[in-house]
């Protein structure tokens, strides 16, 4: 058998959250892979839940929110988009490979987007094997925390 | 505080929903033992009165103060559960569900793996539930004013029903007449009783009603504040706006008819005698059945599913056309009685009560029914100087396979019903979601047909999905029950899950403010900090995630709680060998 990767999914309340109880309604079976954390906007996902799930051995991050011009809170899923990039460049400087993190929009209708996103993220993770500290990530950030994500002179350990 | 939890956590096999795939025992079993959890016991249905007796016992005797419910969608069962919290004395709050069935069972046909995601969601949950805080209730006064949006039969009944039991109605219509779509039809299906007399007694009583405030010509373009406590600023024509403080909103925004000019082959806009259904109810309306010559036609032929029912178009059935189609044949062949009617369909849904019996009476008047296949729409074409009649019809008749020429002098297309194109723009203002044809997204298909997501927020009628008048008055009148309900209480509840700012980790930078799309954050130039006004904030967390100093507590999704449920889905794989 081969590797399953496990994935931490963080979907906002009001679209993607529905869209994957949407999926269940219909039956649209997809990969067992995904855990989904529910918060009530994308624009909740903090940076440091994504560091604090691979930090916990989650394979991969998936956010998703509404899509754009249709969230809920008018606007909280273009401030995602906007800290996302940032993290995800963060995470690539950690070594990160892209595939293991994603955001993306799901509504509230789109139960059958969202079967398929999760066993297109599965399947792309699942050739990267499970997901290992690099060590620029075990000594560039305090894992523990809420405080932060910036490495500051007093945790580094050079 | 954590050593000192005792949890009762609950596994709901639903039926076999979930104890299909999920085998609820082994999950029973490998969350029991957890730190924390003081009772773990799987049952048939925890919705049911025994089930909710389960808990409220266990918590009463085993001295619970945390409960997990591990079953289906908490936006399916949370309200219920917490009402068994509550009625055991426990703070509603301290409950956590974990979705293992709309987003397990039912998506998972591996038990296996179904167990093991089960497990870990179950676990997350009661990871989480033992940093849960009570949260005590908030209470906030009901305006008892409704603003109806849409003046068609969905809204004029919403605003006749609410001001009939004594409540003031705010009825907005964007056009500059009431009466909507069926304000534009002759006779209805199944009963050929006239549509007029539906609206014109609704019209004439909302228009004289000192309770009903009709603004024509005016669209809604702000909705701020929350149930029971809204402000909507409305704009009329002119531009001239004005804010009204209302209670609730019922959505009522209807429909628009399809544009056959789509359909290349059916000759809409190309030839002058092919109408559509609308087009020929102005000329019953008028008693004037012609052609665009003045001729009384005597070929008329009827095209079913036009947009409706084909994967080009629309593929869902706009539920009243082949009821119209067939009240057509007994309204044309009482205006032309040697006329030859043709129907053209696809498959004849004359459903629900009187559609048969109108189906088998339109039979009886000798009308031709031809069958299409769905895909493969009628051609039509101008006919020969020797032909006695204005066009033929192409027609690839289904069940024999033929290909029939139909004589006709008037075409009528059976146009569908689509989701009006401002449907976007109400669904923003008023915090809807559309479904991916247009249609405005209902709570629940079957148990809150009317509500939506907004608290305070429904829906009625053709705006939700294609229906007739009966379907849409029902609705209407369904809506009007739930906001009187809220007006015989009197207040709503608030959400208690609001943002809330720790003054003393606060450092006044205002990033907050900027982030906040309800203005909820304001600054105190005094104590240079800045406060969440928690009546305005909607609980969305942006600001909780952007605060650099961390001084914002998303209240229910603290950093903390989500941090636990993180670790929580994980534990069982980090704790793998590797």
């Amino acid at each position: 058998m081969g590797f399953e990767p496990t994935i931490v999914g963080f979907l906002c309340n009001w679209c993607s959250y529905t869209g994957a109880d949407l999926a269940g309604t219909a039956r649209i079976k997809h990969r067992p892979n995904l855990r989904v954390i529910r918060v009530m906007c994308s624009g909740r996902v903090d940076p440091t839940f994504v560091v604090k799930a691979f930090a916990s051995g989650a394979d991969g991050v998936l956010i998703c929110g509404c899509h754009p011009g249709d969230c809920h809170y008018l606007e909280g899923n273009y401030k995602t988009l906007r800290r996302f990039e940032l993290l995800k460049r963060l995470m690539l400087a950690y070594g990160i490979d892209e595939r293991r993190l994603r955001l993306d929009w799901v509504s509230a209708s789109e139960g059958e987007r969202f079967a398929r996103l999760v066993d297109e993220m599965t399947e792309k993770i699942q050739p990267l094997g499970p997901f290992e500290l690099g060590p620029a990530f075990q000594n560039g950030t305090d894992l523990g925390l809420v405080e932060g994500i910036t490495p500051t002179p007093e945790v580094s350990h050079g | 505080m954590k050593d000192k939890c005792r949890i009762g956590v609950y596994i709901c096999n639903c039926g076999t929903n979930i104890a299909r795939v999920v085998d609820c025992e082994q999950v029973c079993q490998e969350v029991g033992t957890l730190p924390g959890v003081a009772v773990a016991r799987a049952y048939k249905y925890m919705c049911s009165n025994p089930g909710q007796e389960m808990i409220i016992h266990d918590i009463k005797e085993q001295m619970l103060d945390r409960v997990v419910v591990a079953a289906c969608s908490p936006r399916m069962h949370e309200p219920t559960f917490r009402k068994a919290l509550e009625a055991s004395g426990l703070n509603p709050f301290m409950l956590e569900m974990a979705n293992i069935r709309e987003q397990c069972s039912w998506v998972h046909d591996d038990p296996q793996s179904a167990t093991r995601k089960a497990i870990d969601l179950t676990h997350a949950a009661i990871r989480r539930v033992q940093l849960h805080e009570p949260l005590e209730k908030q209470e906030a006064p009901y305006t008892p004013t409704t603003l109806v949006l849409g003046g068609g039969i969905a809204g004029l009944t919403v605003a006749m029903e609410l001001a009939e039991a004594g409540q003031q109605v705010i009825l907005v219509e964007r056009e500059d007449r009431l009466g909507g779509n069926v304000g534009r039809v002759d006779l209805t299906a199944p009963y050929l009783d006239s549509a007029r007399d539906i609206l014109t007694e609704k019209i004439v009583r909302a228009e004289a009603s000192p309770r009903v405030e009709v603004l024509l010509n005016t669209r809604l373009t702000e909705l701020k504040g929350f149930v029971g406590n809204f402000t909507a600023t409305v704009e009329d024509d002119t531009g001239l706006a004005g804010d009204r403080a209302v209670g609730g909103v019922v959505v009522c925004t209807g429909y628009r008819p399809f544009d056959a000019g789509r359909i290349g082959s059916l000759g809409y806009g190309r030839l002058p005698d092919v109408i559509t259904s609308f087009e020929l109810e102005q000329q019953l309306r008028t008693g004037k059945l012609k052609t665009r010559d003045g001729k009384t036609p005597r070929y008329v032929s009827i095209v079913h599913c036009v947009g409706s029912r084909n994967a080009r178009y629309h593929t869902y059935c706009s539920r009243v056309c082949c009821m119209t189609a067939l009240k057509y044949g007994h309204e044309i062949k009482s205006a032309i009685p040697e006329a030859m009617i043709t129907d053209v369909y696809v498959d004849m849904l004359s459903f629900g009560k009187g559609g048969e019996d109108l189906y088998r009476r339109t039979s009886e008047l000798k009308t031709m029914f031809l069958m299409y296949e769905k895909e493969d729409y009628p051609k039509v074409r101008s006919a020969e100087p020797e032909d006695d009649c204005g066009m033929l019809l192409q027609v690839r008749e289904k069940l024999s396979g033929v290909t029939i020429d139909v004589p006709a002098d008037m075409i009528v297309l059976m146009v569908g019903m689509e989701a009006r194109h401002d449907g976007d723009e109400v669904a923003r203002v008023v915090g809807i979601s559309q479904d991916a044809e247009g249609w405005f997204i209902e709570s629940h298909p079957k148990l809150a047909p009317v509500s939506t997501p907004t608290d305070g927020v429904f829906i009625a009628g053709a705006c939700q999905s294609p229906k007739d008048i009966p379907d849409t008055v029902a609705q209407a009148r369904a809506a009007s029950a739930m906001i009187l309900a809220y007006i015989a209480q009197g207040k709503v509840e608030v959400d208690a899950r609001f943002a809330e700012v720790d003054e003393d980790r606060c450092s006044g930078c205002r990033m907050c403010n900027e982030l906040c799309p309800y203005t909820a954050i304001i600054y105190d130039d005094e104590t240079g900090r800045s406060a969440v006004q928690s009546a305005l904030c909607k609980a969305c967390g942006t600001c909780v995630a952007a605060c650099p100093s961390g001084a914002i507590k998303a209240r229910h999704f603290t950093d903390e709680q989500i941090i636990e449920q993180i670790e929580g889905v994980l534990a069982w794989g980090s704790n793998q060998p590797s």
